[in-house]
């Protein structure tokens, strides 16, 4: 900790005052910004009647990992890094737009100024889309023009959004401290940028090297995070699941980056069911659901949760291993429905009434789904295998699979004639 | 061979001058030798001693010295076959661990149904029939060997296609891990009060009082010294992870020793440096 805090002592030093304990975080009485007089005695009513900062740390102050832990206990977690809080503890808080250095006051004016262009831009390109919006099809050149004029022009008009807020400290602090607001573009786009960073990365590389991608779909390319988690915790892409952490359906978390609200379809395929008659593997779906509504701000779904009278058209069923048989992949696939308009959910229930050997690749031709996300995990027989197939009645429970002798090749003379 | 062909002219010459030489130096022993000893004529053949003294420096003999010169290059440069190669090929029946081609570095690559070795032999990893091929979208200009299930298959298969996998198990009754190890028990040692005992036979008894051991010396058996205590009835305290006292004790103690040896490491070095100078 000693080193976390030596290593803060920013040239703010100076502004600091006397002894300032406890300050109140990210507030500063615009009142007393520059007096280096002790503060000590006007906040000395309130700090009798507050409990002593050990007691109710503050998540935007605390630096201690004890602290720290049991503020996370209590639920509360702490806002950015270690280092940053501790920083924060000596500092005088001041906003950006008082901080007493020139010339970082002249590069605020100038990214300021770069910000009223795109502004400006953003309004003018509006009007333009209205104008274009008004004028009638045969006059803006055939509706393929129009439409593919206006398409461009969105995409222009989402580009300056970003842009116009980018550059903003306090946007990157307040994204970095996990509150940003996803409801708006240019959060949605760091999140974006973020995740692409890395965790698709990862997302990708596994659904590709276990083969799921073209074992279960043709073609997959995840625009949407989705997180899984099973009893409340995380599983990772791939990760093995224990059996009877997986009798309940899983929780999701899927961050969709774009505005407005889709309707997709959730479905959980197994492709690696043993199948002993014709010696290869067949499939199963161990959920599906359809109509289920995601936004950037919406992200939570509990499969579990989800309406059996207009969602869930197979429930979950518990995935389980035989003894000896090749790991499973149990892949999550998120499709998007088209145009984001409800399947009709009663014909879709007639029609998948059945587990076995549905295939993915069919679902997604006859609905017109596209896969947008997914997400993989494994199982293999464990110690909690049996009990779980006993309680979900599976009815190979007491067969167990082994390799198969394979016959040798017939032995071949080491010295036949024609080598005499 | 050059050497040789390079001294052929000079043998020549040698031989054409040499009898008229010899007649005049062995008139007096005889008078017998013969232009016919320039003719080929095998070593085995049963000449007189004498002319074979006489035609000594005549045969083609390559001493020692002339013999070796070369050698260690001749062989260097021509080694033994290593056997590398198509131990299958195209269409050919093989079964998991069938070796189908031997390199030496990744001439080609293992394909569907195929791995590498360590020495970058590809084999089988599953019965079908060996197929050579060429797969773009994978790599560019790598060649691959993969094993295909039908006789009359393709490879390689389309990317986006699901790919083609056996099972290849059996189904049997499932055997509990406490079933197991009663299979597996002839490996399995007990160790009680009155020795070991492996499977139903007993350990010989070795490890009885104190016998010569390795290094002369008259004592127990390692393993018997290692029970000491617990046949004392010493028991060593629980570790209590919270015992931070302890823990402060040993990690204490364990900075202090390695104190004394980066210590002890600056004095050697100081001792080898004086050494050098």
């Amino acid at each position: 900790m000693v080193h976390c805090e030596r290593a803060s002592k920013p040239l703010l030093q100076c502004l600091q005052k006397a002894s300032t304990k406890g300050l109140p975080a990210l507030q500063v009485s615009s009142t007393r910004t520059f007096q280096t007089s002790a503060r000590v005695q006007e906040e000395a009513q309130s700090e009798a009647q507050k409990l002593p900062f050990n007691k109710s740390p503050d998540p935007a102050l605390v630096s201690s990992p004890r602290l720290e832990r049991r503020l996370i206990r209590q639920g509360i977690s702490p806002v950015g890094s270690r280092r940053r809080r501790a920083a924060l503890q000596g500092s005088a808080n001041i906003p950006f737009a008082q901080l007493p250095y020139q010339c970082f006051q002249e590069a605020r004016k100038v990214l300021l100024q770069d910000r009223e262009e795109k502004l400006a831009d953003i309004t003018r390109l509006r009007e333009k889309i209205s104008r274009l919006e008004a004028r009638p099809t045969e006059e803006a050149g055939g509706e393929q023009v129009k439409k593919s004029r206006l398409g461009g022009m969105q995409k222009h008009l989402e580009h300056l959004k970003v842009l116009a807020d980018i550059n903003d400290p306090q946007v990157k602090k307040k994204f970095e401290d996990g509150q940003g607001d996803m409801s708006k573009p240019i959060y949605r786009y760091l999140a974006d940028q973020k995740w692409r960073e890395y965790r698709r990365k990862i997302l990708v590389q596994r659904i590709t090297q276990m083969k799921v991608i073209p074992d279960v779909l043709p073609h997959c390319d995840p625009i949407v995070d989705t997180k899984l988690y099973f009893n409340r915790s995380a599983v990772q892409p791939g990760d093995f699941v224990l059996a009877n952490a997986s009798t309940t359906a899983p929780k999701l978390d899927i961050q969709l980056f774009e505005g407005g609200e889709k309707l997709v379809t959730i479905a959980v395929v197994d492709p690696d069911v043993p199948n002993l008659e014709t010696d290869g593997f067949d499939f199963r779906t161990h959920y599906l659901a359809v109509n289920v509504p995601i936004s950037a701000t919406s992200t939570k779904v509990d499969l579990a949760q989800l309406s059996v009278e207009s969602q869930v058209v197979l429930p979950w069923e518990a995935p389980v291993t035989q003894k000896g048989s090749p790991y499973h992949r149990l892949s999550l696939f998120i499709l998007e429905q088209k145009d984001s308009q409800p399947l009709d959910f009663a014909a879709v229930k007639a029609k998948e009434s059945v587990r076995d050997n549905q295939l993915l690749r069919t679902l997604q031709g006859r609905y017109h789904l596209k896969a947008i996300g997914a997400h993989l995990f494994r199982s293999q027989w464990d110690e909690t295998t049996l009990e779980v197939m006993e309680k979900i009645g599976f009815p190979l429970a007491d067969v167990e699979l082994r390799r198969k002798k394979i016959d040798p090749l017939p032995y071949k003379r080491r010295n036949p004639s024609t080598f005499r | 061979m050059l050497q040789s062909r390079f001294l052929t002219p000079m043998r020549l010459l040698e031989r054409a001058i040499a009898p008229s030489l010899r007649s005049s130096q062995s008139l007096t022993r005889s008078s017998t030798t013969t232009p016919s000893s320039i003719l080929p004529r095998p070593i085995s053949a049963t000449p007189s001693p004498l002319s074979s003294r006489l035609l000594l420096p005549l045969s083609q003999v390559r001493h020692a010295s002339h013999a070796s010169q070369g050698a260690g290059n001749r062989h260097s440069r021509d080694p033994a076959g290593k056997r590398l190669g198509a131990k299958r090929s195209g269409g050919e029946y093989v079964v998991p661990g069938c070796i189908i081609f031997r390199q030496r570095g990744t001439k080609w690559f293992p394909g569907e149904n195929c791995a590498l070795g360590r020495d970058h032999t590809i084999y089988a990893t599953e019965a079908g029939y060996v197929r050579y091929y060429l797969d773009p979208e994978r790599h560019p200009d790598r060649k691959f060997i993969g094993v295909c299930f039908e006789k009359e298959g393709k490879l390689p298969t389309p990317r986006n296609a699901p790919s083609r996998r056996k099972l290849n198990r059996v189904a049997v009754p499932r055997i509990d891990i406490a079933d197991e190890s009663t299979a597996r028990s002839d490996l399995t040692a007990a160790v009680g009060a009155d020795g070991v005992m492996v499977a139903s036979v007993t350990a010989a008894s070795a490890a009885q009082g104190p016998q010569l051991r390795p290094g002369y010396m008259y004592r127990e058996a390692n393993w018997q010294i290692g029970r000491a205590a617990e046949k004392a009835g010493i028991t060593a305290k629980p570790y209590n992870r919270k015992n931070r006292w302890l823990a402060w004790r040993k990690r204490q103690a364990r900075a202090d020793r390695a104190a004394q040896m980066k210590s002890l490491k600056n004095k050697k070095k100081a001792k080898k440096g004086k050494g050098g100078r």
